[in-house]
């Protein structure tokens, strides 16, 4: 489709509007999250393999710091998210709640606030135990 | 006397480089749908205003357009309906433009025919000669029977727009209801234009055509029976 095609035929207007679409988006987008975290995780494990433990230390010395332990909750949330809508998504291809998706969506996602607020406890106990500053470290 | 502004997005690709919005001021007493506000504006105002209709009852599906920001039946869309009498009437997105308010329906309805929306029968059959169905047969055909191919669910898939040869909720909506037809005895004539990677398999539940729907009707039920009996027929050779 050339510019003015595009232009004309309204691509891109409206249709953000059902919640549908963006738990599709965001699933997706939680999916290549995980992906990506997936092989970042093998490397950094292999890495004792191919360049010694100290390598290894090292980056789970720098894993340790606060700001890491927060990045960590957001991947427990990328796998919250990503899990629970899947249930979701599973439920619809066994035909079942299709009527009632985003009433479906929303309990999916309150179990997933629960989960998130329980890892969230732990994390800030965490950080405050093993971090004198608190999350004061983070600046 | 009240009076309602159209907003409408003009296009010609003849002549025009760009698209742009024109205003129409329509003057109207009692009740005015947005079909009338552009028969109005065509007879009186611009003559050059292209759109599409028929039926003026909700019944033919020609008239499909996006409306204040939905996908709306012009002729079934009262302007006391919107904010204001502001009327912001666009061509369904994401559809080739012929002219206006005119999309190119012409993938849309190749589609629809690719899946054989008819009913086929194993022996010929005598057309004088009723099929029996018993009423709790047919209530199974009560929701996808009132689909009026307007393509607002077409029109609303991000599958559709990015596999140009995906069916589409529509045509796969027709798919669903002949292949829940007890009369229908396709077996496995009409499966294989829809059991594959440009059909059923397509659609990521994003139920967009849900909400689209001027017919309030459900096309990912539709689409998810399909793929279920897709996939028992393939693992248990089970037909129906």
């Amino acid at each position: 489709m050339s510019p003015v095609d595009a232009a004309a035929t309204n691509v891109g207007a409206g249709n953000w509007k059902g919640l549908g679409m963006w738990a599709w988006l965001l699933f997706r987008i939680a999916g290549i999250v995980l992906v990506i975290y997936l092989f970042a995780h093998i490397g950094v494990i292999s890495s004792a393999r191919w360049s010694g433990h100290s390598t290894l230390n090292s980056a789970l010395t720098l894993f340790d710091h606060p700001l890491f332990v927060l990045l960590d909750l957001l991947l427990v949330w990328a796998v919250l998210f990503h899990a629970l809508n899947g249930v979701r998504i599973l439920l619809m291809d066994f035909g079942l709640g299709i009527h009632r998706h985003k009433a479906v969506f929303v309990v999916c996602m309150a179990v997933a606030v629960v989960g998130l607020g329980f890892f969230a406890l732990k994390a800030f106990s965490y950080i405050a135990a093993h971090h004198a500053g608190g999350l004061g470290g983070l600046v | 006397m009240s009076e309602a502004r159209f907003r409408i997005k003009r296009f010609d690709p003849a002549s025009d480089t760009a698209p742009r919005y024109d205003t129409f001021v329509v003057p109207y007493e009692g009740n005015l749908t947005v079909l009338e506000g552009l028969f109005s504006i065509q007879e009186r105002q611009d003559g050059s205003l292209s759109f599409r209709y028929c039926c003026r009852a909700a019944v033919c599906g020609s008239c499909a357009m996006y409306i204040n920001g939905r996908y709306r039946l012009a002729c079934q869309t009262n302007v006391s309906q919107l904010p204001a009498g502001d009327v912001t009437v666009e061509p369904m997105p994401h559809l080739p433009l012929v002219r206006d308010l005119v999309c190119d329906m012409t993938d849309f309805f190749a589609k629809y025919e690719y899946i054989k929306p008819w009913l086929i029968r194993d022996e010929a059959h005598d057309p004088e000669r009723e099929i029996p169905q018993s009423p709790k047969a047919r209530r199974k055909l009560d929701m996808p029977i009132d689909c009026i191919l307007c393509g607002c669910c077409y029109s609303s898939c991000p599958s559709v727009w990015g596999e140009e040869n995906y069916l589409g909720p529509a045509a796969l909506l027709k798919a669903y209801r002949f292949e829940v037809d007890s009369r229908d005895q396709a077996r496995r004539e009409r499966l294989p234009n829809f059991d594959n990677e440009r059909g059923v398999y397509r659609c990521h539940t994003i139920t967009n055509c849900m909400e689209a729907c001027p017919k309030e009707l459900n096309p990912t039920e539709g689409i998810q029976w399909l793929k279920g009996a897709a996939v028992r027929r393939r693992l248990f050779g089970r037909l129906k």
